[in-house]
This record gives C-alpha cells, structure tokens and sequence, in this order.
C-alpha cells in the first residue's frame, strides 16, 4: 500500500511506495558522453568568458593566467543581469519588474573531465570556499534578497555544458518556495522553541534508519519526505541559519562529506545527472534565524509529469529507508 | 532585456527573456522510444478489466469491444480505493495509508490517434467522460480533490513502461492538495480585495490587450499566460465564470472541444508534437458541511485548462526556488501560435 508522508516544513505530501520499492539499479542509466571540443572554462581560454569574477589558486604573474584552481565568471547567458533596473510596476493586474540580478558560474577545476564527485578533497575545499566567498561578497549590495547556489549535472539535470562547473544566482525578490520553507521551519518554532531541522536530526540519531553518512559536524541522510528516488540532504549538525556564516574550520570537513556523498550517489546509481541546490536564509532574514541552512541533491531517475505539477504532490518509488540503506553501505 | 513577471493567481514569478526570443525549432526534439504491445487498444478489453465508465456503441456490454471512450480503474494506482483511511504520526512526521482513486481515460480505441487527432465530436465525448468521473467520484466523502491530467509524449514518475495511446488520468485525493490549495487561497484573497474573480479580470484584460490570445470562440477563450512558466503555455477558460468543470452543460461541450483541438493542433503543428502536460484546474468537492473553507469558490474560482508543453528542462534554479526561466516570452508564443493554421 502506498504511503502518504507529510514534509513538516513546507506541509508538501510525499506518496511513497514502501510496498515495491524501486532499487537503485532498476533505474535506467544514461551514460555522460563528454568532448574534449574547445571549452571556455578550460584553462587557456580565459578570453572566451566575460571578465572574472573572483579566482583561487592563482600564481602572480602575467605568465600564470591559467594557473586557476576555481575561478568565478558572469554567465555569458545570463537569466538575470546586473545592469537592469529594479524598478517595480503593474499592468493592469499583473505585476512585473526589471530583470535584476546576478548570474555567475562557479569553474570547479582545471580539469575538463572531472566530475565534482572526483575532485581531490583539497579541490572541493576550494570550491566551498569560493561559494561562500562569493555569497558574502554578493550580501552586501541591498538590493539583492535571496542566493541560490546550484549545480545542474547531466543533460538530464539541465546541464548545456561539460566542465565541472556549479552556479549561482542572486535575486531581487524572496522566491516563493524559499519563502514557504523558512516559514514553515518559523512556525515550528514558534510552536515549540525549536528548529524542524534539528528535531529531525535529534530523531533520526535515535532511529538512524535515514543516515548515509555522519561526519565531523555534518550529516548526509535521505530525507523521510523524500520527493524523488535517491534524493539527499546535507546539514550541519550544529543549528546555522546561513551557509555563508560556515567557519574555515568547517570547511574541510563539509568539503569531505560532500565528496564521500556525491561519490557514492555516483557508484550506487551508474553517474546519474543531478541537481544540487544550498538552501540558505534570505538575505535580509534576521527574523527567520530558526532556519537551518542545507545542501540538496536531487538525482534525475524519473520524469516529473501532470500529477506531480498539478498538485505539488509528489510520487517517490524509492522509500528513502531503503536508498539511504544502498547510499549508507556504497564506497565512497 | 529579462524580466521578472507576477502571476496575479497564485503569485509565482517567473523570468522571461524578452531580449532574444527563442523560436520553436531552437527547442530539440526528444525521440519518443519504444513500444509496447498495448492492452488499451480495441479488442483486448480483457486485459485491462474494471471499466467504469464508457461511452459505447449501442448493444455493447462493458469490458468488451464497440466503445469510443473508455474510463478504466488503473493497473497500477498511485493511491487506492481499498486503503484504510489511517492518519497517524510518527515523531515530528505525519503520515496517511494512501487512499485514493486512479483511473484512467482511453481517449480512443485506436492506438495511432493522439487527442488533437480526434474529430471534434470524439473530443466531445472525451469530455463528457471527463465530466461524468469528475462528478461520481465527488460522490465519495473521502475524496476532497480530484485531479484530471494528461501526459502527452512524457513518462510519468511511476508508470514504468511506455504504452503511448492516448489517454488521460484522474486521481482522487483524500486531501486538498497544497498547490491547489494556495491558488484557491490566493483566489479568494483577490476576490476579498476586488470582489471580482481574478480570473474574470484576466479575461477582461487579455481580450482588450489581445498581444497573448491564441484562440476563442463564443463560450471558451485561450491564451498564453503573462507569466507562463513554460514557453508555449496555454490556459483555457470559459468566458462565462464558472468554478466547478464538472458542472459544465452539456450544451458546451462542442465548443471546449473545438478549441481544445484547435490549441492541441497548433501546438503540434508549430512545435513539431512536443511532450505536453494537460492539467484541468477546477473546484474541489465541497461535500454539504463538512469543509466549510472553500465555501466561496463557486464566486471567487474560475476552472481552466492548462496545456504546458515540455521543451525546457527543469534544473537546479527551478527545483530551489520555484522561479521558472521561460525563454520564449508569451507575446512572441501567442502570436506564433495564432499563425499557425490548425489544419
């Protein structure tokens, strides 16, 4: 039978088929077929993207150019531009404002053909680091609200190019589905004096049915309200509202984590594409400090369709006691 | 030059690329795979048992051949009928035994016809199915909400094989699902400000504005929304307001079925037959006086079809903050769609 779970933050349902769960390997695999053609995030072709951003790793000197380890562009496409305006209007009864906004790309490595899962521990330090570089760097211009860090890898997931690459976008106004998770996890506290995510920490310890990995500070589990087969989240295990106030010394051992997680997604599931997205506190959201900063990961295993859009409802084949049972057990 | 766009509905944004439009053949095609042998094909009714509805020619007994229309319980449900209907909680977690209804809708009993390729009076008695499940399952007090949806060219989430005759789903819900439950909400907050149905406003706006109307006729009007999600979008409505589809009059059935196909026709035929998603927004069951908080929906709810064809790819920036990138402003959709000749 199938089962009805309730997400306690958003109030979204979740039907789980906890009958006939789907196992990782009766998901089709599609295979990353990668070129070796002229890329602009290679080293070498520093001219093909618009100015840079922000680098590390770089050596002095006029001849070290392509010495990068990670290196911060503007979008060449951007979805939302910094030179737009802000302002707000109606017409009639819609409402509308210009496109402003931020739109980077975050080069993960050197390496062309390396996926994030591959990157040394060292690599994926630097590309933490560089994503809450970014983010406090972004903060303090007032008219952005809200920073999505994101990471489309695959075709599947939405990615158009090849090179290990993640991306961030800064917004002029809360997105709604933000603004219904911070609430949500607001209104548990206000019942209870507690955060949700904390609570479900506190719970899983004692179950420890969800866990995948547990490391230095930080967790990976399934979620108990998982939408999607495989879907993963990565919290600190200490109550933080914001990524971006994550400490140096907490850099490693998320980089780790986050390395020993996407490893084993990629070994259990045959390198499924993927969405990766760091939930974060608004910007200007002091109010809502009961919120718990996060990473999700969601693998592309099936197609989202009708049912899914036209309710919000989602339906997982995989109850996440049994993908964090294949996830739990993987190498890293 | 993007831009950020409001939904008056439900209040969503989305960022429109205004500057550089992308044109129908920029989308790629996605190649529709194998084929299954079909147990939803004429003459194989024994497979599929649990008719529960059908439009048939005289003389002919259910579970057998002779039907244009047929509604089938599903083989393999989402949520099911026989569930106990057990609410519990498990630590800070709430759960529910799935109960529901999924029920399928065989379009036609030809297996090479999509729905756009039905003659108008086919499309007719689509629709009259739709009506007649949409109302009988209201008759159980379990379900609140019914959801009629159509997947064209797409895999859904659960079904694993890929049988493509034309059909439609519903699944009856034993709650109000969420998003359902925020356009309602946002609806009636409208009404509460304006007392006018948002709805109605749009119509009123987009017939005199006219830069994103598709088609009409007399009763039915069909555009693309202002802040469309997906390039292409479509919502029907009928110009009359109306909260409930399942109380449409028979008497309009040729009309939503014309422009039904006229808008499934142009879709194709611009687009090269994408993947589509058909989504019916309409009241939910409003059983005597047991869910007094959607008592003012039949004043301040509008039903509408939404046709959404799959071109874009959902990623990272979708999933985290619900803001969809539409790369084709509904404008320059609109007008495309209005040129081409639905033949």
């Amino acid at each position: 039978m199938p089962q009805l779970r309730k997400d306690p933050i958003t109030n979204r349902w979740v039907i789980v088929n906890v009958e006939n769960p789907r196992t990782a390997d009766s998901f089709p695999s599609i295979s990353h077929t990668l070129t070796s053609r002229a890329c602009p995030f290679c080293p070498g072709n520093e001219s093909m993207t618009p100015p840079e951003i922000f680098v590390l790793g770089r050596k002095g000197g006029p001849a070290h150019a392509s010495s990068w380890q990670v290196r911060v562009v503007p979008n060449k496409f951007p979805a939302l531009r910094i030179e737009e305006g802000t302002d707000k209007y109606a017409i009639g009864v819609y409402d509308k404002i210009g496109g402003f906004g931020a739109h980077e790309v975050i080069v993960e490595d050197p390496d062309h053909l390396k996926g994030m899962a591959d990157l040394s521990i060292e690599q994926m330090e630097l590309v933490v680091k560089a994503y809450r570089e970014r983010c406090l760097d972004l903060r303090k211009d007032p008219r952005f609200k809200y920073i999505l860090i994101f990471k489309n890898y695959g075709q599947l997931a939405g990615a158009s190019l090849e090179h290990p690459h993640s991306q961030l976008i800064a917004l002029p106004v809360v997105p709604s589905r933000v603004m219904g998770e911070v609430k949500g996890a607001q209104k548990h506290f206000e019942l209870t004096d507690r955060c949700i995510f904390c609570d479900m920490l506190d719970q899983e310890r004692a179950k420890q049915a969800l866990t995948i990995v547990e490391h230095k500070g930080f967790v990976a589990l399934a979620p108990f309200v998982s939408r999607f087969p495989f879907e993963t989240w990565i919290l600190p295990k200490r109550h933080e509202a914001n990524f971006d106030a994550t400490s140096d010394d907490a850099i490693k051992p998320l980089a780790e984590i986050l390395k020993a997680t996407l490893s084993k997604i990629k070994k259990s599931l045959k390198d499924p594409s993927y969405n990766l997205m760091i939930h974060t506190l608004p910007i200007h959201g002091k109010e809502f400090e009961s919120f718990h900063w996060h990473i999700e990961i969601i693998p592309h295993l099936t197609q989202v369709a009708g049912f899914e859009w036209g309710t919000g409802f989602y339906v997982n084949p995989t109850p996440p006691e049994v993908a964090a049972e294949t996830l739990r057990t993987a190498k890293a | 030059m993007p831009e950020l766009r409001r939904d008056p509905v439900v209040g969503y944004w989305t960022i429109v690329s205004t500057e550089r439009s992308r044109r129908p053949v920029e989308y790629s095609k996605k190649e529709i795979t194998e084929e299954r042998s079909c147990p939803f094909c004429e003459g194989r009714e024994a497979e599929t048992t649990g008719e529960v509805y059908a439009v048939r020619k005289t003389g002919t007994a259910a579970d057998s051949s002779g039907w244009l229309v047929r509604a089938l319980a599903s083989k393999m449900p989402i949520l099911s009928p026989e569930s106990p209907f057990d609410r519990y909680g498990e630590g800070i977690y709430d759960l529910m035994e799935g109960v529901g209804k999924h029920e399928l809708i065989i379009e036609s009993p030809r297996h090479d016809h999509s729905l756009d390729e039905l003659s108008v009076a086919d499309i007719e008695k689509v629709i009259q199915v739709y009506v007649q499940r949409l109302n009988e399952l209201e008759k159980d007090p379990r379900f609140k909400y019914t959801l009629l949806f159509k997947n064209h060219g797409l895999i859904s989430g659960s079904a694993r094989d890929i049988i493509r005759h034309t059909r439609s789903q519903l699944i009856a819900t034993p709650i109000t699902p969420k998003r359902v439950k925020e356009e309602l909400e946002s609806t009636r907050s409208y009404f509460d400000r304006h007392d006018r149905c948002v709805f109605c406003d749009i119509i009123r706006q987009e017939a005199k504005d006219g830069s994103r109307i598709v088609a009409q006729n007399a009763s039915f009007f069909a555009f693309c929304p202002f802040a469309s999600r997906s390039p292409f979008e479509i919502w029907i409505l009928p110009k009359k307001h109306s909260a409930d589809f399942g109380k449409l009059p028979g008497q309009d059935f040729p009309a939503i079925a014309s422009l039904l196909k006229e808008c499934l026709t142009k879709i194709r035929a611009l687009l090269n037959d994408p993947p589509y998603n058909m989504i019916l927004h309409t009241a939910p069951y409003r059983h005597s006086d047991k869910w007094t908080y959607w008592r003012t929906v039949e004043e301040d709810y509008h039903w509408y079809l939404q046709i959404s064809p799959r071109l874009t790819r959902d990623a990272g920036f979708e999933w985290g903050t619900g803001i969809y990138i539409n790369p084709t402003p509904p404008e320059d959709a609109a007008q495309l769609l209005r040129e081409t000749e639905a033949v």
